[in-house]
């Protein structure tokens, strides 16, 4: 199992890279807004598997707190970072 | 005062025992964390019995709405990956209204989240009694599917819809 | 290996495989919408199946359900946050993509 654990980790990782692709093109501040989705999903994934894996208990807890900090931080982009309207040159 | 008897005689057993069994879990089990732990979960249920009423949950139901939930929420997963997948990307969305029976309040909220897991749906927006819904497929009978959701929604919260659509 | 291990790889790997599909779908789709379908639907899934291999594996009836409770609290999280950006990117008046 362990490799396969390492394997998986290097592969959320990869992906959560990827997903880096979205953030560079945007257009609108919301298509940042969702990678910062994607990483607080996967970094919950990552953390579980890497508590797992190294039978580290305290991941778990970074891992809650992950789940936790990812949408606040959505909220508070929602709710007060996010300009109205749309900048014209964000615009798809 | 009427206000604290009104709280004490409203205190939800059932939720004293979701917040004490969610301590339990996130402490793994540390005995010695009840120290914080009880005091915390009396308080949590106090607090949350002030901002939002008791409500009544139809507890049998709970297991066969996980079931569906659980099916749904993978088939909604597996219908939107085959999209991601194939080279065409098959998508052919829109903007669907569907009118609520959901009165405002608990269910009508768990209803909009469940809405965005299940198979080709989105809340996108609610207006007075209006949810509006996106959807990746205008060719699905993405209506019947809303209604029977709400159905099962209602049912959870022992709430009966005055005419079913389906 | 032995019968529960294949069973944990077997869903470690499909939840790896439906987080491919997610981030497939936030780079391939059209719009800010469909995006949201893919990530929200894909990754909640996705991990719902890594934290039942992980279950398997823990050994602890107690992590297992630590594990669960957060995915649960990460399936809530998402469903509320995906309506929220599809609300505010519609009062903003981003278009929705159309075949």
């Amino acid at each position: 199992m362990p490799d396969l654990y390492h394997a998986l980790t290097l592969f959320l990782l990869l992906n959560l890279g990827a997903g880096l692709w979205r953030v560079v093109q945007g257009p609108t501040a919301a298509d940042r807004m969702l990678a910062a989705q994607l990483f607080g999903t996967t970094a919950v994934a990552i953390l579980l598997v890497l508590a797992q894996a190294g039978g580290v208990a305290a991941l778990r807890d970074v891992a809650l707190v992950f789940a936790l900090l990812a949408a606040v931080a959505a909220v508070a982009f929602v709710r007060r970072a996010w300009p109205q309207p749309e900048d014209e040159h964000d615009r798809p | 005062m009427t206000r604290t008897a009104s709280v004490f005689s409203r205190f939800p057993l059932p939720r004293l025992l979701a917040f004490a069994l969610t301590w339990w879990l996130i402490t793994e089990g540390a005995a010695a964390s009840w120290m914080i732990g009880a005091p915390a979960v009396v308080l949590a249920t106090l607090i949350s019995a002030r901002l939002l009423p008791p409500q009544r949950l139809a507890w049998a139901g709970l297991a066969p709405f996980a079931g569906f939930f659980l099916r749904h929420s993978l088939l909604g997963a597996v219908d939107v990956a085959q999209r991601a997948f194939r080279p065409a990307r098959p998508l052919d969305p829109a903007v669907i209204d569907y009118p609520l029976q959901l009165q405002p309040g608990l269910p009508r909220v768990f209803m909009l989240n469940v809405v965005s897991l299940l198979p080709g749906t989105l809340s996108a927006d609610l207006e007075a009694d209006c949810l509006r819904v996106h959807v990746l497929d205008a060719g699905q009978d993405n209506p019947a599917q809303l209604a029977h959701l709400e159905a099962r929604v209602a049912g959870l919260f022992g709430l009966t819809l005055t005419h079913n659509i389906n | 290996m032995t019968g529960p291990d294949y069973l944990s790889a077997l869903l470690l790997l499909a939840g790896a495989l439906f987080f491919l599909a997610g981030t497939l779908g936030l780079l391939r789709f059209p719009d800010v919408y469909t995006r949201l379908h893919a990530l929200t639907k894909a990754d909640n899934v996705g991990l719902g199946l890594i934290v039942l291999g992980l279950a398997l594996q823990s050994g602890s009836w107690l992590v297992a359900g630590k594990l669960v409770l957060i995915w649960l609290l990460v399936l809530l999280a998402g469903a509320s946050v995906a309506h929220l950006i599809a609300r505010g990117a519609r009062q903003r008046g981003i278009p929705e993509w159309r075949r």
